[in-house]
């Protein structure tokens, strides 16, 4: 068999277009019945997300030629477009080059923000979409779960996902790096808009135990209270707030500084100098710079934490290229196993036509044996199959490690000692 | 004998590398080699220690090369603790090419050329052994304080900066580091407390005095004054972060003048 990747993505298609060829969960698993003839597509898997439309197949090595333009049809009819308005933006993958790239694909070496780890998690959708369609054989399962090995392995060895790319997790990054844990710990919101909210939220998820909002405008900061399950607190008295608070997120519109450093120092000393740390998201500031001169405090604004972020994104490209190498080395792996795959069913093969001799054998001079009871007929069987079985456990266990190493001399050898390439004695 | 200390520094280079290498390529498998290379190490170590004991017949802690030794095996130990208790391997980072080096030192030094006779005065009585022992152990303690406010100090410049590297994302937190350089210094200042008692008690049984004006004498109190400021500053007036880091340095820095006075300065606890 042959592998055969298909698809578009988010540097290959505009939006326009990906959106016109995504496919929705059911559409999926329809359109895999659709594409798997048994005749050139053997077995099929759609990965559909919002940057990426891929057909994975596994197409008859003799007739693999065809196999892309099958593709495309399929992609033209069940998306109903002409093949011509897409044709020029997809692109086309066999054999190793369609391993790798769904191994980068699986890794988030493909995706728009390198690191984000979404498209594992659709993959794995895709891939049991496939299993339910029934589209999913042998060598597509292979492949797919060496994509999750080799996910794994980019993610564990490689810095790929570890620094935060967007404000919101930078909060929470940079607030474990500065208290170790966040469980119970303790967030003022100053302002309640939508950054605040959603920065709250990944902080929540981090395990902070109390938010506090302060807003000019009351009703919002007990809506958004409400909103998160947490404790609106009037804007007069943040001082006294600050003092409790070890991270302050200021997103008002304020044009003038909110949190002073008169406050800040304050708020240092009733916290008997335990750290503090700022965000800052508001344009102009809200947080007095000065107040990062202070001891054990940190202030970070929104140019800082972008600073920050394009050279985590600089850094995670460079880890990248240490991924690229895990990708290319597993694509060595993953061929071997393939490889074995080839070789499975005539180890099968062999094994069958052992215990088919005993069976043969058993009917020969089962006559000679006058009248058994069932179990003792059982017992004979089995006496029969355990010892063919046993006898020739060490050969197909060798042969089945040979298949593992991709080695083929020996198993042929094996294969022609046994004269398996002939039909058993009749 | 030799030949042991030579299989225990094999174990210890392997450890040091692969500690360096996981924390600079983020490998879990490197960090599994150097941990197995490590303990395997340290069961040698403390083999060779106690074959030497045997051998020599007195308690292994007399000359530089018996110290040295001891030293290593006392940091490798301590670096365990460290790691049990708060699972980072950022600390052998430091500690173990030192603790390599240590080792190496050791070989090469030769063997101690000391009079049986003065050793059997060191070792006849318990105060000895028990005051050199807890010595090592509190310099162990302030060797951590030492690597745990560098780590703050780095940590805290980069965000005080704003610029991170790869080395600021692998350090532990900076909640962690200073719990770590709090616990080393109570435990390093509780053992040089117990060390130099026992000292004083041995010399005033040995001729009748507690105090020479020896430099290491005079060190040692100053280091011990100095690291219980640290422990009192820190729970009574909240010192921490930047300022008990630098405390911590200077403190080791008083520990070396300790280590090495006697060596350089002459004094009462020249022996050899």
């Amino acid at each position: 068999m042959s592998i055969l990747l298909v698809g578009i993505n988010h540097k290959s298609a505009p939006v326009e277009l990906r959106e016109l060829l995504a496919f929705s969960e059911e559409a999926c698993t329809e359109g895999l019945r659709q594409l798997v003839d048994g005749d050139v597509v053997q077995e099929a898997l759609i990965v559909s997300t919002c940057n990426r439309v891929e057909v994975l197949t596994s197409t008859v090595t003799t007739r693999a030629g065809e196999g892309k333009e099958r593709v495309a049809q399929f992609l033209s009819q069940s998306r109903r477009l002409p093949l011509s308005s897409f044709h020029d933006h997809i692109y086309h993958w066999s054999d190793d080059d369609a391993v790798r790239h769904l191994f980068r694909v699986a890794s988030s070496l493909d995706s728009m923000v390198v690191g984000e780890p979404q498209v594992l998690g659709q993959v794995r959708r895709a891939y049991a979409l496939a299993r339910e369609a029934g589209t999913a054989g042998k060598v597509l399962n292979r492949l797919v779960h060496h994509a999750f090995r080799v996910a794994k392995r980019v993610r564990s060895e490689t810095g790929i996902a570890s620094n935060a790319v967007s404000i919101s997790y930078m909060a929470v990054e940079l607030g474990k790096k500065i208290f170790n844990s966040l469980q119970g710990h303790t967030v003022l919101l100053i302002g309640a808009g939508e950054m605040a909210e959603l920065s709250a939220r990944h902080l929540l998820n981090a395990g902070v135990e109390r938010v506090l909002i302060a807003n000019r405008s009351e009703a919002a900061a007990s809506e958004l209270a409400h909103r998160l399950g947490h404790k609106a607190v009037s804007v007069r008295r943040i001082e006294e707030h600050m003092a409790e608070a070890d991270i302050v997120i200021c997103s008002t519109g304020a044009d003038h500084y909110v949190v002073t450093e008169n406050m800040a120092r304050e708020a240092l000393d009733k916290r008997r100098n335990r750290p503090s740390f700022f965000i800052d998201i508001s344009v102009p500031r809200n947080v007095d710079p000065r107040i990062g001169e202070l001891p054990n405090t940190f202030v970070f604004d929104v140019d800082d934490l972008e600073s920050v972020i394009t050279s985590n994104i600089r850094e995670r490209e460079r880890e990248a290229e240490r991924a690229e190498l895990i990708v290319e080395s597993e694509i060595m792996q993953f061929q071997r196993a393939l490889r074995a795959l080839d070789f499975g069913p005539g180890i099968g093969a062999l094994r069958q036509k052992l215990q088919d001799i005993a069976r043969l054998e058993l009917t020969r001079q089962r006559s000679k044996l006058g009248p058994l009871t069932p179990e003792q007929e059982k017992a004979v069987e089995a006496l029969l199959l355990t010892t063919v079985k046993k006898i020739s456990h060490p050969v197909l266990h060798q042969m089945r490690r040979s298949s593992e190493m991709a080695d083929a001399d020996p198993i042929q050898a094996w294969l022609e000692a046994f004269g398996s390439d002939e039909p058993a004695e009749k | 004998m030799r030949s042991l200390l030579l299989a225990v520094l094999a174990a210890y280079v392997v450890a040091a590398i692969h500690a360096v290498l996981a924390f600079v390529n983020k490998r879990r498998s490197l960090q599994q080699v150097s941990f197995w290379a490590l303990a395997s190490g340290f069961l040698l170590h403390t083999i060779a220690l106690l074959a030497d004991w045997a051998i020599e017949g007195h308690y292994p802690l007399f000359a530089l090369r018996e110290t040295l030794s001891f030293l290593a095996w006392t940091l490798v130990g301590t670096y365990g603790l460290v790691l049990y208790r708060y699972r980072t391997q950022a600390l052998g980072v430091l500690t173990l090419p030192l603790v390599a080096v240590l080792t190496f030192i050791t070989i090469f030094i030769g063997a101690s050329t000391n009079a049986a006779t003065t050793v059997n005065e060191f070792s006849s009585t318990w105060l000895f052994p028990v005051h050199t022992t807890l010595v090592i152990f509190a310099y162990a303690a302030f060797f951590v304080v030492f690597v745990a406010s560098l780590m703050y100090l780095f940590q805290e410049r980069a965000l005080k900066l704003k610029s991170f590297g790869a080395i600021f994302h692998r350090l532990p937190s900076l909640t962690k580091v200073n719990e770590i350089a709090t616990s080393a210094t109570a435990a390093g200042v509780t053992f040089l407390t117990v060390g130099i008692a026992t000292g004083m008690l041995w010399a005033s049984s040995r001729n009748g005095r507690i105090w020479h004006n020896d430099p290491k004498e005079i060190f040692a109190v100053l280091t011990w004054l100095l690291y219980v400021l640290l422990i009192i500053y820190r729970s009574t007036a909240g010192w921490r972060g930047r300022r008990a880091a630098w405390m911590g340095i200077a403190g080791f820095v008083l520990v070396l003048c300790t280590f090495l006075g006697a060596r350089f300065m002459g004094g009462y606890h020249v022996f050899e």
